[in-house]
């Protein structure tokens, strides 16, 4: 029998654990206090890494070929370089 | 019997096009918003950092776990209607819904916890952007409640089939960007400092 399986499930579950545990490391390094440059580019690189992963695997973007592959990404990149130059400017 | 797994590619993101563009509009709108709280947060570092240090993040930790897994259970109910599930569609959109109201719970204890500590939008410029951002977001939260709950009635009717669910793929990326920008939200309003 042949299924045809846009969205893989597993591969879902398997990006939910790692949204999860990416979200609690963000908790953990607000909780210990670790503030400065590095700390907060981190966790923007988290931030930046768990939104892709909702456009790509939950919002099916993955598969898509073309333009629509692209805005999600690209709404990532432009907000969240914003956010990271603000930051870095400001040490 | 094998089971073959088959990614297509397809021009064209799930659900009515016509939310997709309604998203983009929304996200621009989140952009914009991040990208004013960052830069004004240059000129007022000490003041950002004093007062992002008071906000409650064990709260924020429940809200974006509550909305992460919320996200996961629209995707299973996509995949359920897919599967011509209508009853298991309807399951994980009520699960789904139950986080989305702990959602909701939680930040209106945080809301109810400023107001009584007499904060307000012109308390200073950090509460401004925190409760007008939050606040943004939390009527979307609310929206798309609404949305997945008008989607869950349908599908337990029987009104979606693995050949026809347009909708419930259209009510899911709705949802998805709410979680989508609460993921940016939560780190810079709360913990990046």
């Amino acid at each position: 029998m042949k299924k045809r399986v846009v969205l893989g499930i597993r591969a879902c579950t398997w990006v939910w654990l790692i949204m999860m545990s990416l979200t609690l490391v963000t908790y953990l390094i607000g909780q210990f206090g670790l503030g400065g440059l590095s700390a907060s580019l981190t966790v923007l690189g988290f931030a930046l890494l768990k939104g892709q992963m909702v456009g790509d695997y939950f919002m099916g973007l993955k598969r898509i070929q073309g333009f629509w592959r692209w805005p999600v990404s690209l709404w990532l990149f432009i907000p969240g370089g914003l956010v990271g130059i603000a930051f870095t400017l400001v040490g | 019997m094998q089971t073959q797994v088959v990614v297509e590619s397809d021009r064209y993101p799930p659900g009515d096009l016509a939310i997709w563009i309604f998203i983009l509009a929304e996200l621009a709108a989140f952009g914009a918003f991040f990208g004013a709280y960052a830069f004004t947060r240059m000129k007022n570092v000490e003041m950002f950092n004093h007062y992002q240090s008071m906000l409650d993040s064990d709260a924020a930790l429940i809200n974006t776990f509550a909305l992460i897994t919320s996200s996961y259970f629209v995707v299973r109910a996509v995949a359920s209607i897919r599967d011509n599930n209508n009853q298991g569609c309807v399951r994980w959109l009520l699960a789904a819904l139950v986080m989305g109201a702990i959602f909701l719970i939680v930040k209106s204890q945080e809301y109810a916890h400023h107001i009584n500590e007499g904060i307000t939008l012109s308390t200073n410029t950090f509460y401004m952007f925190y409760l007008s951002l939050t606040f943004f977001h939390f009527m979307h939260v609310i929206m798309g409640m609404v949305i997945l709950a008008a989607v869950a009635v349908k599908a337990k009717r029987g009104g979606y089939s693995s050949q026809q669910h347009t909708g419930v793929e259209t009510g899911a990326s709705y949802w998805h960007m709410v979680d989508l920008v609460w993921l940016i939200l939560f780190p810079l309003v709360y913990v990046m400092r």
